[in-house]
């Protein structure tokens, strides 16, 4: 019965239509940004006829994507790597604390409890904060804010990996010779160097993604990043389909091959969790 | 030796520090900076002074306010009871042996990793009344004149359409680790047994995966009540108050109206049912060493 036929067209009938939910509106916004102005007006093809870049060239010549890309890049660089730095020594020492369990316990709660709060809740007193130190529209203080909030998602995702790593290994080290210190660097952060690369891409996404915090806190192309600069292409009166969608595709691309290269990880790094 | 060990001992604290530091500053500190916020007057972003609780009883009394926490409310039971029963039957579709299994999961997931502005972006392309796809595409099952985001109820259902889209994906995820890490004996010796797939499900899968479920509908409702980005992009709240949840009014009470203090006010409230939420989620979590 498990084998018959009309029950496997059932299955993959299913799996095809929830792709098409899934992929069409990439898809469509992808055509949208191939298409010339007037063939974006002109119906509902499918495909662009005669595809062109000018929604591309568009966004950087007359819609400052140059600095946007330019900040994201600066800001999404420097709060990553800070949050590694901070983050991952933290992450080992949750893994080698000598009161197991309580401790570490409070930690990961503690954690959890930050990347849960809501961005709304934060972003008025960070506003209230940069603005007393004159760090509104600057990309510092988008990195000062996206290294804190990623800190904490560093020492969930690093622990978790850290954790894996046999103690065996590391106390061989020791017995070997090794202080603490080159055992972790001769033979701790090469097994968690792939742990370390995927926290590092799922940071990435991230804080590319990041739209209130980058809102708010910033007001000219000096500082915006690319989420915020495609809101900017949205105007009150008309919209720009075209170049919206360009931005729209700047804005996915990268991320997209990111997830690609992480999606082994993908249960770990985007459900906090959820699932032992 | 009693040095050295004592030196091991406090090594590991010490590099909480840093960490346990940057963490305070955008949590604890924010959070206390805003509690003070929500008893002070602010006008034009100037604080004016202590208000006592005139913030708090202005937001109970106000009507837009409760109209944006009803229709959050809605919008979170609705998406997050939508999300976790198409998330759950794609699960239960995709674990067992495919062609092509992890194709056919990428595909699936690739919307949860894209920003939500670009979401917004995507959808706003598809709902458009000059040249989004929505509208032909219900003229063939016979719906004219109706444009997705023009009217209060269509509009509505438009942004939930979009977390749908946007987050089953998260709960096909999560649902399908937890159906994948179930034991498959009792399932197996079960079904051997004669039986139903059906039965076998209510009797022993639901059961089973009680936990994960919780978590992960706990989990997606905290960050459904955040959701602010796909809705400043669609529809900024419009038309009418109609989607307008609790985070754009929020925003708009601090941002547009410069009203620091009564958007704290707002967001304090907010936190509470927020922290209920979280406090509840990191219980089911049974969070232990090596927790992932």
């Amino acid at each position: 019965m498990r084998g018959t036929w009309w029950r496997r067209v059932l299955l993959y009938g299913t799996l095809v239509v929830a792709e098409i939910f899934a992929l069409f509106p990439f898809w469509w916004m992808i055509t949208t940004s191939l298409k010339h102005q007037v063939e974006i007006f002109s119906g509902l093809e499918l495909a662009p006829t005669v595809p062109t870049l000018d929604n591309f060239f568009a966004l950087f010549e007359t819609y400052n994507f140059g600095p946007f890309l330019a900040n994201s890049i600066i800001v999404v660089a420097f709060s990553v790597a800070l949050s590694l730095l901070l983050g991952t020594p933290a992450a080992y020492a949750l893994t080698k604390l000598p009161t197991e369990g309580w401790l570490q316990k409070q930690a990961l709660i503690i954690v959890l409890l930050v990347r849960m709060l809501p961005a709304i809740l934060l972003v008025i007193p960070f506003y209230i904060v940069l603005a007393n130190y004159q760090l509104l529209n600057t990309r510092l203080g988008l990195i000062l804010l996206y290294t804190g909030l990623n800190t904490g998602f560093v020492i969930w995702l690093m622990q978790s990996f850290l954790a894996e790593i046999p103690r065996d290994i590391e106390e061989a080290a020791l017995v070997d010779g090794d202080t603490r210190i080159t055992a972790l660097y001769r033979v701790v952060l090469p097994l968690a160097a792939p742990g370390m690369a995927a926290t590092a891409i799922f940071s990435v996404i991230n804080i590319y993604n990041d739209f209130l915090i980058a809102l708010t806190m910033t007001s000219t192309p000096e500082a915006q990043t690319i989420p915020v600069g495609v809101s900017t292409l949205i105007g009150k009166i008309t919209i720009a389909w075209g170049p919206m969608a360009a931005a729209g595709v700047v804005g996915a691309v990268p991320i997209v091959i990111f997830a690609l290269i992480v999606q082994r990880h993908f249960v770990r790094g985007l459900t906090l969790g959820a699932v032992k | 030796m009693g040095g050295r060990r004592a030196s091991i001992a406090a090594g590991p604290y010490v590099l909480l520090v840093p960490a346990a530091i940057a963490l305070a500053a955008v949590s604890i500190y924010p959070l206390v900076y805003g509690f003070i916020a929500s008893v002070r007057q602010f006008r034009y972003g100037l604080d004016l002074g202590f208000a006592g609780l005139n913030n708090y009883i202005n937001v109970v009394q106000d009507e837009t306010f409760t109209t944006a926490l009803a229709t959050t409310a809605k919008y979170v039971v609705l998406c997050v009871v939508i999300e976790t029963l198409l998330g759950l039957g794609l699960a239960l579709l995709v674990n067992r042996e495919l062609r092509g299994a992890s194709l056919w999961r990428i595909g699936i997931i690739l919307p949860m990793t894209v920003a939500p502005v670009v979401v917004g972006v995507m959808w706003r392309l598809i709902y458009a009344s000059d040249i989004g796809i929505a509208d032909p595409v219900m003229g063939l099952f016979g719906i004219h004149g109706v444009h997705v985001l023009g009217s209060e109820t269509s509009a509505f259902l438009g942004v939930v359409l979009l977390d749908v889209w946007e987050w089953t994906p998260l709960m096909f995820l999560i649902l399908l680790a937890g159906l994948q890490s179930l034991p498959q004996e009792p399932l197996e010796a079960a079904l051997i047994d004669g039986a139903s797939p059906i039965r076998v499900f209510f009797d022993h899968v639901l059961p089973m995966l009680r936990p994960v479920l919780f978590v992960a509908i706990v989990l997606r409702s905290i960050d459904a009540i955040g959701t602010f980005d796909q809705i400043y992009v669609l529809t900024r709240g419009g038309p009418g108050v109609s989607t307008q949840l609790f985070s754009i009014y929020a925003y708009n009470t601090a941002f547009l109206f410069t009203q620091f203090g009564r958007a704290m006010a707002m967001v304090v409230i907010l936190l509470a049912a927020v922290l209920v939420l979280a406090a509840i989620a990191i219980r089911l979590m049974r969070l232990g060493p090596g927790t992932r």
